[in-house]
């Protein structure tokens, strides 16, 4: 390896570091982005481009559109995404003193699919024979096309009381509702969804939605003083 | 998946949740143990190792994005969910022989998580068979994919773990179009229960 260093007034100038592919994602199956994290500059005007090959193919290809997905990132739309085919993809870091690659990687779509959060989360309180129970319903990430099986997804919900810091998870399955029940009397809950494709990753957590459970409990013990 | 005799009263739509079960299970179990070889295949494996292209099914025409895949009609989902299934069977049996005399550090496991994928495949098969039947005639059509292997896939303990853990990579890539394929059918079986999607 040959490394140029420039000496001008104090300034040592270089090639640039050795970027890194750090994460590539696809929120449904049907399109997704790649991020990098790119090396020293070297002192200089330092530019990034992506490049990809797909499997049994020797075409090279550039990023379709750095934009989308913001800075050091490429984004690949429905019209360059394709599945059960390996993308290798190498991050190339330029200045005026030379080129550094990127390790390859190797990805299948198929196989990097992490949904968005589920929407619309809604949390009521119920009442099953004067107790007081909650029901969860949301709705799949908009994006995640569940209605004609291109992707399931399974749920987990995780409820906690504001003032403590265990949650209690329970597993929904491909239900889009579930109702939780022996709920501590007044206490104010916390509730989160997540999501999960057949073969992916987890989502994120929805934002805490709130809800305050009314205070049965006196009105049980009024009952038993009468 | 279910007796011949005691199918006719099953409906569609629940026999296609139950091989949706069944492939998605031979998927999960076939990324276990892709992921559980390849911590032991060497580096010099890696380089020797085929590249999918070479898959013995790459010749079958499979969509390769939704919009594809959501055009084909169900007697083609079938159709090709079989044929890949049935190009299968002679590989699995290869695996499952080579499996009892690969090196490895887990290699029982191995051994048994194999003979599970040929039971669950073995199942699968049958019950698409079935189903195919009700689908209609255009989906009994199974394309023929030869697969030109041995008894053996290997004669050194390296080129043995190249090869298992590509012909395991291959069903692995072939298993998750399996389940796609399936799970698309669901739906569109489900449409009276759209819960359920």
């Amino acid at each position: 390896l040959l490394l140029v260093v420039t000496h001008a007034k104090g300034t040592r100038y270089s090639p640039p570091g050795k970027p890194a592919l750090t994460r590539c994602r696809s929120p449904e199956k049907e399109t997704f982005t790649c991020w990098w994290e790119p090396g020293s500059d070297g002192g200089l005007p330092t530019t990034y481009a992506l490049y990809y090959r797909k499997e049994s193919s020797d075409t090279v290809f550039e990023c379709p559109d750095y934009r989308t997905a913001g800075e050091n990132s490429c984004f690949f739309n429905k019209n360059d995404t394709s599945i059960w085919v390996n993308y290798n993809i190498t991050v190339v870091a330029t200045n005026a003193l030379g080129r550094t690659f990127s390790d390859p990687v190797d990805i299948d779509v198929v196989y990097i699919v992490k949904p968005n959060p589920p929407e619309q989360v809604a949390v009521t309180v119920m009442e099953d024979k004067g107790w007081p129970f909650i029901r969860v319903s949301w709705e799949p990430p908009h994006k995640a096309d569940t209605r004609s099986g291109w992707i399931t997804l399974i749920y987990e919900i995780r409820v906690k009381l504001e003032e403590e810091n265990d949650w209690e998870m329970h597993l929904a399955g491909q239900q889009k509702m579930f109702n939780i029940f022996s709920l501590r009397s007044g206490g104010k809950y916390l509730v989160q969804v997540r999501c999960k494709p057949d073969h992916g990753y987890w989502s994120e957590w929805s934002p805490s939605s709130y809800v305050k459970v009314p205070d049965y409990f006196h009105r049980e013990k009024s009952v038993w003083i009468l | 998946l279910c007796m011949v005799a005691a199918c006719s009263a099953v409906p569609i739509n629940d026999l296609l949740d139950r091989a949706s079960q069944r492939s998605d299970m031979l998927h999960s179990l076939s990324t276990t143990l892709t992921k559980d070889l390849s911590n032991h295949v060497p580096p010099v494996g890696w380089t020797m190792m085929p590249r999918p292209p070479l898959c013995h099914t790459s010749s079958l025409q499979t969509p390769n994005d939704k919009e594809q895949a959501l055009q084909l009609s169900e007697s083609d989902l079938m159709s090709l969910a079989r044929s890949l299934l049935q190009a299968w069977q002679d590989p699995l049996v290869d695996l499952s022989n080579s499996a009892n005399s690969l090196l490895h550090p887990s290699q029982s496991s191995i051994s048994n998580k194999i003979r599970e994928l040929q039971e669950h495949s073995k199942s699968l098969g049958d019950g698409l068979d079935i189903l195919s039947g009700k689908v209609g005639p255009a989906a009994q059509a199974i394309s023929s994919l030869p697969y030109r292997g041995s008894n053996d896939i290997g004669e050194d303990n390296i080129s043995k773990l190249t090869n298992f853990h590509f012909l395991l990579s291959c069903f692995r890539r072939d298993s998750h179009k399996i389940d796609s394929f399936l799970k698309v059918l669901r739906c569109r079986a489900a449409k009276v229960q759209p819960e359920m999607c």
